[in-house]
């Protein structure tokens, strides 16, 4: 069996390519393009699975650069993290293609649509691998740009224009962090490979700061508190990119890339710590914002922030699987859920959920997908989400983190609150505007029912039933504790428990007591209301700290460069004219001057000696006469 | 008759030397005042008539040195020949006798005159510097005879030559003088 | 008895009038006079030296005799070109006879 891992990302840059070239010639056709690059890449992927569970391994491709004594590979990991990463991701891409096909049928730019989504493909899968520090960034960048490119694809409309900067601004802010945590760990420990993070264990602070630097690009990248505010805005591009990029896969790669460090962040323990409260606060911060929200999308955006941060508290306190198993189902569920919301959307021409209502009885299959993707996450057993919670619940208990238990409790009441909530209000009770919803065609509901299936059963790989399969998959080729843990019931029930509460409670809000609950209890905590509606006002925090300070600061350099350099250079040009006038004067009066005055000599003494010249012999006779008399007077006085 | 009017004169204290030196400084004194007269005078004629008295002045000044045949020579051509042929031109030209000066005239005046008074000073000096040999007058006296005789003799070419460059004035002469054939 | 400078003197002095004649006059006749000034000027100064010299020497009379022969040739010359030139110009002022001048 050959290596072929390396090709995964070259077919849907391909795919890029020839949609940006011959966009317009394809039109409709570019999405056949696009979607057979990702099917390859799929079938790459799924090869590339085997030939690994065959004992094959990480590869070096070439050498890129060489200096010194060293030289810098390009190579190719291929462990179970990417293995599976690489699977999921490019599953999940082709399924939402796919749905694009619908979604975007109108669309002016249509082809243009998807050679963005190969551009972000390769880049995506590219990231994933990368053996390599530098590789890393280089697609991290990638997936940066082109979730950039994707929310502000409709960039007519400044809201989106508006959003695609904040994203790019704002994880750049991480991406700085992370650029010079690698700096550091290139700087102390002369290495950007992967494979050589698992020898740096001695407790040197450098190497927790650096750490704490790449956590930061994790950070941005996956929408962490403080650098959240980005992902809800990024809502406004459209919603298969909000599935792809900002459900699935790129947010996703954040918590990839403190899996991939995990060794090097346990190692330093305070790092890990970091990531574990980060996590958590970002959770309960999320969910809390997300019971409030009117749209469906942002409700969705937050409870994927939510959500991420779950996964960085599970690996946080130290569980590694636990926090990628939850990682996988995620991305299947909220695709799951983000399709469905588009579905809905494409139907009714809507965001707004206060205006939805009844739409079961005329999109089933949308509908019963999106039940299906809440109970998924919501953790109702036996679908995905409860086992991938539950580990992770399960991991924070048993590592003695009581403050981040009761955090992850409080949040799983309140994710199932606030998916249920919003069920409830778009697909059940009346119509509370004038909507007409019908289902999407096939080519959009297929994807959502295969999706569906996957968001039922693929939590089973890693739970009793298959004996821990998947975690034992994930610890493939390294040392692990020995045997599969206990089921551990207690936490199971917990859970459970609390996710049928908060179903429970928002059943009474918004089907029973629909019309006086909710806006009794938005009378009663009004300023906590208006608190948390308000995003916690962190967005004008921001904007008060550093936005408006920014753009003084660049208004000034405005002014100084418009009043200083400027007026440097217009002084200098009236300098110069003042001093060409001067030098013109000069040249006028005294330069000319000076010629004219010895032309005037000259001719004052010509004048002068022209009298001589008076045509007559008795004026010359003299002249000589007196030239004689000069020289003998001469002679005379110098005899005597 | 002349030695009873030197010893008449000799009465009054006045010697042979005395008369002749104070005569001599007095007809030089004239011959250089009509000189004067010649180049100053405007009217053209007075300026002839003043030469013919200063040459007449000079051929005097000739006697003092013993140089009698010249003296003679020099009153009949110069004075006899000469100034006629002056006066004649003077009346044949001159409709115009007085004229004006003209504006450049001043400057010319002033520095031909610095021109001659320096020359004067000049030859003064050289000739005040110089010491002259004292020499008896009676030895140097030059006889006629002595002077036909080199005449002939000692310059005879000089003499043919002179005849050669007087006709040659005489034909120039006759052939400026000629009136235009109309 | 009249040492000989006096002599020497008196024609320098003439030679001086009629320098300053030649230079001075404008009718052409009034030039060619001090001419003769001059040339009576150098015969006394021949004559003089004639007398004054060691030998009784002949040489400087028979010179101013010479002198006084040239000078009439000129003089004759001279006056018939003036009046020559009357003839066409009516002037005899040298400032006046331009004819050749530009």
């Amino acid at each position: 069996m050959v290596n072929l891992a390396h090709l995964i990302p070259v077919f849907p840059v391909i795919a890029f390519v020839t949609n940006i070239l011959f966009g317009r010639k394809l039109r409709k056709s570019s999405a056949l393009v696009s979607v057979s690059a990702s099917v390859i890449s799929l079938c790459l992927s799924i090869y590339t699975l085997i030939w690994f569970l065959k004992g094959q391994g990480s590869y070096t491709l070439f050498k890129w650069l060489i200096f010194g004594g060293t030289s810098l590979n390009i190579g190719v990991i291929v462990d179970p993290l990417t293995c599976m990463m690489l699977v999921v991701v490019s599953a999940i891409g082709t399924l939402i293609q796919v749905y694009s096909i619908g979604y975007m049928k109108d669309d002016v730019r249509f082809s243009r649509f998807f050679a963005y989504m190969s551009l972000f493909m390769s880049s995506m899968l590219g990231l994933l691998l990368a053996d390599n520090f530098v590789t890393l960034y280089i697609f991290w960048e990638g997936v940066g740009l082109c979730s950039y490119l994707l929310i502000s694809f409709w960039f007519e409309r400044p809201a989106a224009a508006r959003a695609g900067m904040k994203a790019f601004i704002t994880t750049r802010i991480g991406d700085t962090g992370l650029l010079i945590g690698i700096f550091i760990l290139v700087f102390s420990a002369h290495t950007i490979y992967f494979s050589d993070l698992a020898n740096l264990t001695d407790a040197r602070p450098l190497f927790t700061v650096a750490a704490l630097l790449i956590f930061c690009g994790a950070v941005g990248k996956s929408a962490q508190f403080p650098l959240h505010v980005w992902l809800p805005d990024a809502m406004e591009g459209p919603t298969p990119v909000s599935a792809l990029i900002h459900a699935a896969t790129m947010v996703a790669a954040g918590v990839y890339l403190v899996a991939r460090c995990f060794t090097f962040f346990s190692a330093h323990g305070p790092a890990l710590i970091w990531v574990a409260y980060i996590g958590g606060i970002t959770a309960v911060l999320a969910a809390s914002i997300a019971v409030v929200n009117n749209d469906i999308k942002r409700v969705l955006a937050y409870s994927t922030i939510s959500q991420l941060g779950f996964m960085m508290m599970g690996l946080g306190v130290g569980g590694y699987s636990a926090g990628t198993f939850h990682l996988m189902t995620h991305a299947f569920f909220k695709a799951l859920l983000f399709l469905c919301a588009g579905s809905v959307i494409h139907s009714i021409h809507t965001q707004d959920i206060q205006k939805m209502g009844g739409i079961f009885q005329k999109m089933k299959a949308t509908g019963t997908t999106f039940v299906i993707a809440s109970l998924a996450i919501s953790g109702i057993p036996p679908f995905s989400g409860f086992w991938s919670k539950d580990e992770i619940l399960s991991e924070i208990l048993h590592n003695g983190h009581p403050v981040l238990f009761t955090i992850a409790t409080v949040t799983s009441f309140l994710t199932a609150f606030y998916m249920f909530r919003l069920i409830f209000l778009v697909l059940f009770g009346r119509p509370r505007s004038e909507i007409h919803p019908h289902e999407s065609p096939g080519v959009m509901t297929v994807p959502l029912g295969i999706l569906a299936v996957f968001a039922i059963f693929i939590g089973l790989v890693g739970s009793p039933f298959m004996n821990y399969a998947f975690q034992d998959f994930l610890h493939l080729g390294q040392a692990h504790e020995a045997g599969s843990p206990a089921p551990d019931y207690l936490v199971m029930g917990l859970s459970t428990f609390l996710a049928s509460f908060g179903i429970a409670i928002a059943y009474l809000l918004y089907v029973l007591n629909i019309n006086i609950l909710p806006q009794r209890i938005r009378q009663h905590f009004a300023w906590l209301y208006n608190l948390v509606y308000n995003k916690y006002y962190i967005d004008e925090l921001y904007n008060f700290l550093f936005i408006q300070p920014t753009l003084r600061l660049s208004r000034l350099a405005f002014k100084f460069d418009l009043g200083v350099i400027d007026g440097t250079v217009d002084n200098i040009a009236r300098a110069t004219v003042i001093l060409s006038k001067i030098a013109s004067w000069i040249d006028r009066y005294i330069v000319d001057g000076a010629v004219n005055m010895t032309a005037k000599v000259v001719g004052l003494f010509s004048l002068t000696l022209r009298r001589i010249q008076t045509g007559y012999i008795q004026t010359y006779l003299l002249i000589a006469f007196f030239s004689l008399v000069i020289i003998l007077f001469v002679k005379l006085i110098g005899g005597l | 008759m002349m030695n009873g009017l030197i010893q008449l004169l000799n009465n009054y204290g006045l010697s042979y030397d005395i008369i002749i030196k104070a005569s001599f400084y007095l007809i030089a004194g004239l011959t250089v005042l009509f000189a004067l007269f010649v180049v100053l005078s405007r009217n053209i004629f007075h300026a002839a008539v003043y030469l013919a008295m200063g040459l007449l002045g000079i051929a005097s000044v000739y006697l003092y040195l013993d140089a009698e045949f010249l003296a003679v020579v020099q009153v009949l051509i110069y004075v006899g020949a000469i100034m006629t042929l002056f006066i004649f031109t003077v009346m044949l030209t001159s409709d115009i006798i007085d004229t004006g000066p003209i504006s450049g005239m001043f400057s010319r005046i002033s520095v031909s005159a610095l021109a001659s008074l320096a020359i004067f000073f000049i030859l003064t000096k050289v000739i005040t510097m110089t010491a002259w040999k004292a020499v008896l007058p009676a030895e140097a006296a030059v006889s006629l005879s002595q002077l036909g005789k080199s005449l002939m003799l000692q310059y005879a070419l000089p003499f043919e030559v002179i005849s050669l460059i007087s006709l040659a004035a005489l034909i120039g002469a006759i052939v400026i003088g000629k009136a235009e054939k109309k | 008895m009249i040492p000989q400078s006096h002599f020497l003197l008196l024609g320098a002095a003439l030679f001086s009038i009629g320098i300053f004649g030649v230079f001075t006059r404008r009718n052409a006749i009034g030039i060619l006079m001090s001419i003769e000034l001059i040339l009576n000027a150098a015969n006394i100064n021949l004559i003089t030296f004639s007398k004054f010299s060691a030998d009784p020497d002949a040489s400087g009379q028979i010179f101013a005799l010479f002198v006084i022969a040239i000078a009439a040739a000129s003089a004759v010359v001279g006056l018939c070109l003036v009046i020559s030139i009357y003839r066409t110009s009516k002037t005899i002022l040298v400032n006046k006879i331009n004819l050749m001048k530009w």
